[in-house]
C-alpha cells in the first residue's frame, strides 16, 4: 500500500500545477504528441514545454519515446493502476474490518447477556 | 474515488454505533489501539499493529445514524447507519482525493485511443487498463 501511495502522491504532485495537468489533458486528447506540436497550439514557448513534458515523464505520467530530433510523448496508465490496487487494498481492508465488526457486536451482545438480564432494543 | 462497502448486522442502530464510537469497541474490530472523542470537533488516533497510525477529526457526529471522520491525508471516511427489517444497515464510505486527476486523465486516455485508428507503431492503453477503468466506472 505504502508504495502504491508513494506513486500516485508523485503523480498528484505531478498534477498539481495546472499548466503541467493542462498539458496532459493535451497529451491524452491527442494520443501522442512533441513539445512542438503542443507550443503550436498552447501559449507558451516550445522550451517550457519541453521542460515540462520531461517533468511529466519522470513523475510516470508519460512516457517518451526518441521519433528523429524529437522525443514524443503518451499517457502511461500506471499511475491508474496504482489508484486501482489502492481501491482493491481499501476495499479489502472494510470487507476485513465489517467482518470483525459483525463478530464483536454478536460476541458483545453475547456476553450482555449472559451478565444481565435479556435486554433487546428493538421492540 | 470512493470505495464502498455495506452489511446488514442484527443489531440495533444504538449498539451498533456504541461500536462505532466507543474507543474499546472500536478496537475489537478497526484498530489495535484507538483514542476517539466522538463529538463534531473531536480527535482520533488510530494505531495497527503494524506500527500504522493515522489520525483523524470528527467531522460529523449524529447519534445511531452518521458519522464521519477526515483523515490527516486529506481522506475521509463517512460510516452511515440505517434501521432495516432484522438490525442495521451500515454503510461505509472511505474517499481520497487523491485519485480523482488520475483516473479523469486516464479516462481521457482511453476516450483518445479509442477516437484514434489503431496505427502500426502506436500503443493503446493495454485491455487490463481498460478493464480496470470498466471496473471503476461500474463501482
Amino acid at each position: 500500500v505504502d508504495g502504491a501511495r508513494g506513486g500516485v502522491d508523485r503523480v498528484f504532485a505531478a498534477l498539481g500545477d495546472a499548466g503541467r495537468r493542462s498539458l496532459v489533458e493535451a497529451v491524452a486528447a491527442r494520443g501522442t504528441a512533441t513539445a512542438t506540436e503542443l507550443a503550436a497550439e498552447l501559449p507558451v514557448t516550445r522550451q517550457a514545454v519541453a521542460k515540462q513534458l520531461s517533468a511529466l515523464a519522470d513523475a510516470g505520467l508519460l512516457r517518451a519515446t526518441r521519433a528523429g530530433r524529437e522525443t514524443r510523448y503518451e499517457v502511461t496508465p500506471e499511475p491508474l493502476e496504482d489508484a486501482v490496487e489502492w481501491m482493491v487494498s481499501v476495499g479489502a481492508a472494510w470487507d476485513e474490518r465489517l467482518a470483525a465488526l459483525r463478530r464483536s457486536l454478536g460476541d458483545y451482545g453475547k456476553s450482555r447477556d449472559t451478565l444481565q438480564p435479556r435486554r433487546r432494543s428493538r421492540t | 474515488m470512493n470505495v464502498e462497502r455495506e452489511i446488514v448486522v442484527p443489531e440495533a442502530p444504538d449498539e451498533v454505533w456504541e461500536a462505532l464510537t466507543e474507543p474499546e469497541r472500536l478496537e475489537e474490530w478497526f484498530a489495535t489501539e484507538v483514542e476517539l472523542d466522538a463529538r463534531p470537533g473531536g480527535e482520533g488516533v488510530f494505531r495497527w499493529g503494524d506500527g500504522d497510525e493515522r489520525r483523524a477529526v470528527v467531522r460529523e457526529a449524529e447519534e445511531a445514524e452518521r458519522l464521519v471522520l477526515d483523515w490527516d491525508d486529506g481522506g475521509s471516511v463517512v460510516l452511515e447507519l440505517e434501521p432495516v427489517v432484522g438490525g442495521t444497515r451500515v454503510h461505509v464510505v472511505e474517499s481520497s482525493p487523491e485519485y480523482a486527476p488520475a483516473l479523469e486523465l486516464h479516462a481521457l486516455s482511453l476516450e483518445a485511443s479509442e477516437a484514434r485508428p489503431p496505427t502500426p507503431a502506436g500503443k493503446t492503453a493495454p485491455p487490463q487498463a481498460a478493464l480496470a477503468w470498466t471496473a471503476l466506472a461500474a463501482a
